[in-house]
């Protein structure tokens, strides 16, 4: 069971006011809400790469939370930042690791996270640079295998990659 | 049941500090301070125009001044905000007042078509000093602006950097607009108006690669 909104909030105050303790229970809350958060959109092997970044940003950024505002957004947010930040770093993959760690989680908690959600980035975007960022950046395909996959041609997937990613960007913010 | 912490957690704990939480009310203290400042530079350096308290102005410098200040507001206060990032935030209102700011410079090119030429009648040569002195004075808004930023977290950078120039050229325009006796619509939409299309597109250019974290 990973920590709802107010438990987030309350670790929150206590770790700007320099509770170490308080501090290590976010952290650990939040890698666990992390992992799940990005669990569909990156390959497993660059997940904990991907959380442990994002425990870094939470780390230098903490005097950036309002206590006035809700917490996880605020996560979700600079996790978002992150994850885009990533895929335009993201190397080829051989493996794809996507897909069995697609478990449903059902209730409150999923219904905000959903809200919040990568998936809802991708809603923004037209199905060709959607699909060229899953394949490629994802899922770890090379561009001429996509271009294979989807149809395109070789110079329209990479373009696709680049407007799509640029979108992506400007979208971390104003999605929800 | 919570999980064993990572060999990070362990060390970020170890590595906390108290923090000072971000105050939007800081962040406007130093707009408030950094266009005020501007206004006292543009008084020593060129005087302000006592045409609107002597009954002089025409209703036009009220008009294009105070949408033009409302427009630096607006996004001065959007880019206070991007600095503590959120999901779900958007800036529908800063983009609602920019159009309505448009209305000025289309406003005058209207009436360039519609009665002559603009130089004529709007003082061109002095427009451009107005010009290049209203995006001048954006300085002081746009350096506060940025250090706001990079104390915080702003994940949207490119939107960030066209905001904070749109807020520079609009609260520059202002405070060195009122120093400027010309208050016709054709100077006002034009060249009170352009610092801020320039400074945003600056601001969209230059400013991401200094705030990204």
């Amino acid at each position: 069971m990973i920590a709802d909104e107010a438990t987030f909030a309350r670790l929150m105050v206590a770790t700007q006011a320099g509770d170490r303790r308080a501090y290590t229970v976010l952290l650990t809350e939040a890698q666990s809400w992390l992992e799940r958060y990005f669990r569909r959109r990156v390959p497993a092997p660059q997940l904990d790469d991907l959380v442990q970044e994002v425990l870094l940003a939470i780390h230098a950024k903490r005097a950036t939370w309002d206590e006035k505002r809700a917490f996880l957004p605020w996560l979700a947010a600079i996790a978002r930042y992150r994850w885009v930040d990533h895929l335009r770093r993201a190397y080829r993959l051989n493996e794809d690791e996507l897909g069995d760690h697609d478990t449903p989680e059902v209730g409150e908690e999923e219904a905000v996270l959903a809200r919040m959600s990568l998936e809802r980035l991708f809603v923004h975007l037209p199905a060709g640079q959607c699909h060229a960022i899953e394949l490629v950046k994802i899922k770890g395909l090379s561009v001429t295998e996509a271009a294979t996959r989807t149809g395109q041609t070789e110079s329209l997937v990479k373009v696709n990659i680049h407007r799509g990613l640029k979108k992506l960007s400007a979208l971390v913010e104003e999605a929800d | 049941m919570t999980p064993e912490p990572n060999p990070l957690i362990v060390q970020l704990a170890d590595d906390l500090e108290p923090v000072r939480p971000i105050r939007m009310a800081h962040g406007f203290a130093a707009l408030a301070l950094a266009t005020a400042l501007t206004i006292v530079a543009v008084a020593l350096w060129q005087g302000l125009w006592n045409g609107p308290v002597a009954g002089e102005a025409a209703a036009i410098f009220f008009v294009a001044n105070g949408l033009i200040a409302l427009v630096g507001l607006a996004s001065a206060r959007t880019v206070l905000r991007m600095a503590s990032p959120r999901v779900g935030s958007r800036n529908d209102g800063s983009r609602w007042l920019l159009a309505a700011l448009a209305i000025l410079p289309v406003t005058a090119l209207l009436l360039a078509v519609f009665e002559g030429a603009l130089g004529s009648h709007d003082h061109a040569a002095d427009g451009l000093h107005c010009f290049f002195a209203g995006t001048a004075s954006g300085a002081a808004v746009a350096a506060a602006l940025v250090f706001w930023l990079r104390r915080g977290a702003p994940v949207a950078p490119a939107a960030a950097g066209f905001y904070t120039g749109v807020a520079a050229g609009a609260l520059g325009s202002f405070a060195y607009g009122l120093s400027c006796p010309f208050d016709t619509v054709g100077h006002l939409g034009i060249w009170h108006v352009a610092p801020v299309a320039v400074s945003a597109v600056m601001g969209r250019v230059a400013i991401p690669a200094l705030i990204r974290w």
